[in-house]
């Protein structure tokens, strides 16, 4: 072993140092390396911090980590999406839960915000504000107090739906909604305070306190929208929805089955085509909750995975022409080791090591570039373009840095790198050393 | 010979033909040599060019094998050998000069000669640097360990080449016309050098080479001409 190392590391330095003496061709190709790694980094750390934004976003207005949704059939063509008789759900979910951090239950709905300039459709978080520890955390108040929202008829909204519906706190605003039992209600609400944006969603969603909501609906209080749970740790969500699944089924709950990457009211047709009536429970995730959003941060990592696979194969390219260049340049090289008893392996092994390093210290500097790039634009807040504030659900470019996502690139391209390299380094380690020994007899 | 008959062969030669194909013109290099090498041997090849002498080398030198004929090594038929096996024969048993010295640009004198030793996985570091540095002060290299093959003129580079010959103590070398990119004084002290190797390790030397001076100093000459073996093996002047 100890032999084996000490002449591949031989091999190693052969590598590296032909690297260094042909500093111009390496510095080529290692850029150009480099630029597509600095490029995979930074969409990445973009799609990262689109990411992130949306879960904070998301976790914040519309879902919990896992929810505990469902519809309420009085008839069967007639569903409401409610849980009735809630607070038993809560306990089986606590019972159950060993990483639960909290839950909370909040009241949904959609419905027309009417001021006295404008109006425009809003989603509604029914909250019971001292239950809910995370947004004190994650809300920050521009205007007003959040704690004001625990007052009956207030509403929590965020600066930009404020500036488009021109309020302030102390406003009053007009809630109207077709409701449940087919009429239509109002509901008068005051502004109890605006937050600062958390992304595109806080542009369409408001929070007023349970109680309103309920008024609102005209649904008595034992009846929720959903169950939000938050969770310790978002890796244990997929265990943590089969637990649940099991403890509601075990106490006599009719689960719906799971319907991935479907937001509850994508469900309504569905639901109102089937027979039953009565109540079911129906368990999602935040990814679940927020799917219909998703494609913008599906299309950035599709973008930068097609741009990072076009560029990829100009390099492979690039890397294969400058490799049987060096072989040409180095046939009476090889063929002299080939004749001084090294064998095709090795040959092989010193070609691949070339691309190699090319191809690691290429991706580590573009790794290095990228992530400081996304690191200084993330600080400098750049505003999103109006087109693209509703593409990638944020009104800032936020750049995150994901070590995993990092190093899993640098890798691909690194190991894409070596692998292209396989076809001339064979080619290398198939020539005979009779090569070398003819061209100086 | 008589003192040659006591020794054994190390190199075995039987009615080898060695044939190019340029398209569909055959061409001949070797017609027919037989040829029997002894350990210990210092033997000169000689011949214009396109005789054939780098083609018996290569044969030789198991870098290359026969059309037809049969070409023994340190006792083993090099057409029976595969890849390996002729790989390995040649890092055990063969060392090899060249014309243009063919060193690896990109490492050092020390690294060079050590090269080969790396190549066997015998020795330990300490095993290597004893055998390079003591064949680096053989070859009068020893202060320039850690230069570079391009921070040496041509008459240390080849000495450099023979101490990588060298360093695995093989039962034969073989030069193809290690002078000739050499001044004339430089390359008559390269093989006086090649010619105390021979005498102090024994070792096989099988050189071939255009210039009557060299010639001189082999124990034996092989003059090819055409692809045949045009005069007998001769004792040489000097020795």
């Amino acid at each position: 072993m100890k032999h084996w190392l000490e002449g591949v590391s031989q091999l190693f330095l052969i590598a590296f140092r032909n690297l260094l003496t042909h500093s111009r061709r390496s510095l080529l190709l290692g850029g150009a390396i480099a630029g597509v790694t600095t490029l995979l980094v930074f969409l990445g750390c973009l799609s990262s911090g689109v990411k992130a934004t949306m879960i904070e976003s998301a976790t914040t207005v519309a879902t919990g980590h896992l929810n505990i949704g469902g519809f309420y059939k009085v008839t069967a063509g007639q569903s409401a999406p409610l849980v009735t008789d809630y607070k038993k759900i809560e306990e089986i979910i606590a019972k159950t839960l060993p990483d639960l951090d909290y839950l909370t239950a909040r009241g949904r709905g959609w419905a027309r915000l009417v001021s006295a300039t404008d109006s425009t459709q809003v989603g509604i978080a029914g909250v019971d504000i001292a239950h809910e520890p995370r947004l004190p955390k994650v809300i920050k108040m521009e205007e007003g107090k959040l704690e004001d929202l625990a007052k009956p008829g207030s509403i929590l909204l965020f600066e930009s739906l404020a500036q488009k519906l021109k309020v302030k706190t102390g406003d009053s605003l007009v809630f109207s909604v077709l409701t449940d039992r087919g009429v239509n209600n109002t509901v008068d609400v005051r502004v109890c305070g605006v937050a600062k944006d958390m992304g595109m969603m806080t542009s369409f969603n408001v929070f007023i306190p349970q109680e309103t909501l309920n008024q609102l609906y005209q649904i008595n209080d034992s009846a929720t929208g959903a169950i939000l749970v938050y969770l310790k740790n978002m890796n244990h969500i997929p265990r943590d929805m089969d637990l649940l699944r099991k403890a509601l089924t075990g106490a006599g709950y009719t689960v719906m089955d799971r319907e991935a990457d479907k937001v509850f009211w994508q469900k309504f047709d569905e639901v109102n085509r089937e027979e039953w009536t009565g109540q079911k429970l129906d368990i999602t995730t935040w990814e679940d909750e927020i799917s219909w959003a998703m494609w913008g941060l599906k299309g950035v990592d599709g973008l930068s995975y097609l741009l990072t696979t076009i560029l990829l194969v100009i390099i492979a390219v690039g890397i294969m022409n400058t490799l049987w260049i060096a072989i040409r340049e180095r046939t009476r090289e090889i063929g002299t080791l080939r004749a001084i008893g090294m064998r095709r392996r090795a040959v092989l092994t010193m070609f691949v090591m070339e691309a190699f390093c090319l191809g690691a210290m290429g991706t580590a500097t573009g790794a290095l570039l990228g992530s400081l790039l996304a690191v200084i634009l993330d600080t400098l807040h750049f505003p999103m373009p109006p087109g693209a504030e509703m593409f990638l659900m944020s009104t800032t470019f936020h750049f995150a840095l994901d070590p995993i996502r990092i190093l899993g690139g640098a890798s691909i391209i690194t190991l894409c790198c070596t692998l292209v390299s396989l076809i001339p380094s064979f080619k290398a380690a198939r020539m005979r050393p009779i090569t070398a020994m003819s061209r100086v007899g | 010979m008589p003192q040659h008959a006591e020794k054994t062969a190390i190199v075995s030669i039987q009615k080898v033909v060695k044939e190019y194909h340029l398209d569909k013109v055959v061409v001949p290099a070797l017609r027919g040599v037989s040829l029997t090498v002894r350990q210990g041997d210092f033997l000169s090849i000689v011949g214009p060019s396109g005789s054939g002498k780098t083609t018996l080398l290569n044969l030789i030198g198991c870098v290359d094998t026969a059309t037809r004929g049969t070409v023994m090594v340190d006792g083993q038929d090099t057409k029976g050998l595969n890849d390996r096996q002729l790989t390995d024969l040649r890092l055990h048993t063969l060392g090899f000069i060249f014309q243009s010295f063919n060193l690896v640009p990109v490492l050092s004198v020390f690294q060079n000669v050590e090269f080969p030793l790396l190549l066997q996985r015998k020795f330990t570091a300490a095993e290597r640097a004893q055998r390079v540095d003591e064949l680096l002060k053989k070859v009068g290299l020893d202060k320039h360990t850690q230069h570079r093959p391009s921070e040496l003129s041509g008459g240390q580079r080849q000495r450099v080449a023979i101490a990588r010959a060298l360093v695995t103590r093989p039962k034969i070398v073989l030069a193809d016309e290690p002078t000739a990119n050499l001044d004339s004084v430089t390359g008559e002290n390269i093989i006086d050098l090649m010619k105390e190797m021979n005498e102090e390790e024994k070792t096989t030397f099988i050189f071939s080479t255009h210039d009557a001076k060299v010639m001189s100093h082999a124990n034996s000459v092989i003059r090819l001409a055409d692809g045949k073996i045009a005069a007998g093996k001769a004792a040489a002047g000097r020795h």
